[in-house]
């Protein structure tokens, strides 16, 4: 599969007054394959945002390389803008604009015809609130038509910074179901994002940042393969006593209020052999798989943000 | 040319802008209004009367001169020749701006002649101010709202985005000036031909009113592009307004007095204001009082500065503004 993002040793710094700096990516690197749908997960902070300013030439880097369609950029950056459509944050449109106005003159100055813009806005069910201005659209719309301004060109790399942001969960799943269907349609989609369960729902691979810096990359399966502890939830009549045999062969155990957490094994059986053997029927034994939610917060130091976390 | 095209329309359906255009046809109304209830079209007897008026004015400043140029030559009684400078020059009625007329001395009575410079120089201060504010508010909205970012991101050419801007801005403020001004001047000359006295329009009047035009013209694209290139170096609209601000506190006022206090010579010289008068009157007169410092004879301190100066300093401020805007926006990171 070939690469649409191709991003190496990425490196940023912002100076501020008084000779302050602050790194925001720090040797990062990022990889989307064409026809993916990519998260890319990180803290407040983290440098996400920074890292998809720089790729749209918005931000000038310090060092790294960054090629897009596998032509560097920012030098080729013209060239390959027509085949790229992104919001970055939550872009504010001018309130006395109407959607439609809004967009036209997005098309206009792109040179894309202006009949795509009834289609984008269909496609992102603004139609019929079009010729409204936008100083009356909710935040959910707004980033609506955020997402139609990104599609008018139609792009084959999709960039979307926090797109679900201010949507209400049918907002949301109208966006999962829109991401999916230009995906079908070969459209390559990185999505920055904090819902972790809708990445997890919606994404095939995932990049995760922290303090600037990759730390974990690949299929969503894998990296949470990665992770797996090999825990199972255990509920026996006399946990206490469970717990102790279990501990005596050698398995971690940690006792909950309701349940024991079993780990350091692979295979179900033996937890319910073991438990069995002294007469101790097992209830319920379930593993527990982890979410991306889990990986995130646990390569992330708990997911606070990384300014806080360098403070 | 797509770019421009958006830019265009864009810029025209800026409330902003709007509002800017309601105020300016407020402002021509209210002024043709007003000038039209307090005229009216004078009698014969009227206009005799206020020629004769005229005529003695005429007659009295030829009789100081020629009473002036007696005393110099020391043909008039040493009481009466103190009253006069060596030079008679300040006298001489054909050195005048201008001689008294009749419409002078008619009461009442709109004459489009003797007032169409100062229309239209109201005209031209509000199209400067107009400029500048349009101008500063057209990039600094975009800019703090995140509408540049938007556009780049279509367009990542950022000299082109920001060269489309001004030049549409400049385009459209010209057709402006010339739409406003026709209409505007247009208005006042039927004021005059119908409720008050066209006045004296022959020989250089046009011409001369058009100098002042394009002079007027230039100075409200020298602001706008002023405007523009200093919302664009601080991001935001409020920072054109604030350097301007503080420029004529600080500067202006302030440099002013110091420059009294001190006894600088020629501190006019320091001033914005004294080329931008140079520029649109053609001539920026102005005194020193120090320059009679230990001068026994007359002296009167003054000196002129051209309009070849003027512009030459406005051009060369506004010019290196927007290269330095343009030259920020090349290399900034934009959020």
């Amino acid at each position: 599969m070939s690469a649409v993002i191709e991003i190496e040793g990425l490196r940023k710094t912002f100076h501020g007054p008084y000779r302050s700096r602050h790194v925001a990516v720090d040797g990062f690197d990022l990889l989307v394959g064409r026809g993916e749908i990519h998260g890319f997960l990180g803290p407040n902070g983290s440098g996400k945002t920074t890292t998809l300013r720089a790729l749209l030439g918005l931000v000038r880097a310090d060092s790294g390389r960054m090629r897009l369609f596998g032509e560097d950029v920012p030098r080729a950056q013209a060239r390959v803008a027509a085949r790229v459509g992104a919001i970055v944050e939550t872009p504010q449109f001018f309130g006395n604009f109407t959607g439609h106005r809004t967009l036209r003159l997005l098309a206009l100055a792109g040179g894309v015809p202006t009949r795509r813009v009834d289609e984008v806005l269909a496609q992102v069910g603004l139609l019929d609130r079009g010729e409204d201005d936008v100083r009356g659209y909710s935040l959910g719309m707004r980033q609506r038509l955020a997402v139609a301004s990104a599609l008018l060109k139609e792009p084959e790399l999709l960039i979307l910074d926090e797109p679900a942001n201010g949507l209400d969960p049918a907002g949301i799943r109208e966006m999962r179901d829109l991401m999916r269907s230009l995906a079908d349609a070969g459209v390559t989609v990185l999505l920055s994002s904090h819902i972790l369960g809708e990445i997890q729902l919606i994404c095939d691979h995932v990049t995760i940042v922290s303090a600037g810096r990759r730390v974990a990359a690949g299929p969503v399966a894998e990296v949470l393969a990665g992770h797996d502890q090999h825990e199972w939830l255990v509920r026996v009549p006399e946990p206490d006593r469970a717990a102790e045999l279990l501990r005596a062969a050698g398995l971690a155990v940690d006792e909950r209020p309701e349940h024991l957490v079993v780990g350091g094994v692979s295979d179900a059986g033996e937890v319910s052999r073991l438990l069995g053997e002294q007469g101790l029927w097992v209830r319920e034994l379930v593993p527990l798989r982890p979410d991306l939610e889990s990986v995130f917060l646990k390569l992330t130091d708990g997911g606070v943000r990384d300014e806080e976390a360098g403070a | 040319m797509n770019l421009v095209r958006a830019e265009w329309e864009r810029l025209a359906t800026r409330r902003f802008m709007r509002l800017m255009l309601v105020l300016l046809v407020l402002a021509f109304a209210v002024t043709a209004v007003t000038t039209l209830v307090g005229s009216h079209r004078p009698s014969p007897d009227e206009i005799v009367a206020a020629q004769q008026s005229a005529a003695q004015q005429r007659q009295a400043l030829e009789d100081t001169f020629q009473q002036c140029l007696a005393a110099v030559r020391g043909t008039l009684p040493p009481e009466e020749a103190q009253d006069y400078p060596p030079n008679c020059s300040v006298f001489d009625p054909g050195q005048r701006d201008r001689l008294p007329v009749a419409a002078d001395h008619l009461q009442g009575v709109f004459t489009f002649a003797d007032q169409a410079r100062p229309l239209l120089y109201f005209l031209v201060a509000f199209l400067v101010l107009f400029g500048f504010l349009v101008g500063a508010s057209y990039i600094g909205a975009d800019l703090s709202t995140g509408g540049v970012v938007n556009l780049l991101i279509w367009r990542p050419r950022r000299l082109a985005v920001l060269g489309a801007k001004l030049g549409t801005l400049l385009g459209a403020l010209t057709l402006l000036s010339v739409l406003a001004s026709a209409a505007y001047l247009g208005v006042f000359w039927l004021i005059g031909q119908g409720a008050g006295l066209p006045g004296a329009t022959g020989g250089d009047f046009w011409p001369g009113l058009g100098l002042i035009w394009l002079r007027g013209l230039v100075l409200v694209l020298l602001a706008a592009a002023a405007g523009f290139a200093l919302a664009t170096l601080g991001r935001r609209t409020a920072a054109a307004l604030g350097a301007v601000t503080a420029y004529a506190v600080v500067w202006e006022l302030g440099l002013r007095v110091v420059v009294e206090v001190v006894g600088l010579p020629r501190g006019e010289d320091w001033m914005l204001s004294t080329y931008l008068d140079a520029w649109l009157t053609g001539q920026a007169r102005l005194s020193d009082a120090t320059a009679c410092r230990g001068v026994s004879g007359y002296c009167d301190g003054n000196y002129q500065i051209g309009w070849g100066l003027g512009l030459a300093v406005l051009l060369t401020l506004v010019g290196v503004l927007t290269m330095a805007a343009f030259g920020a926006f090349r290399r900034r990171d934009l959020s």
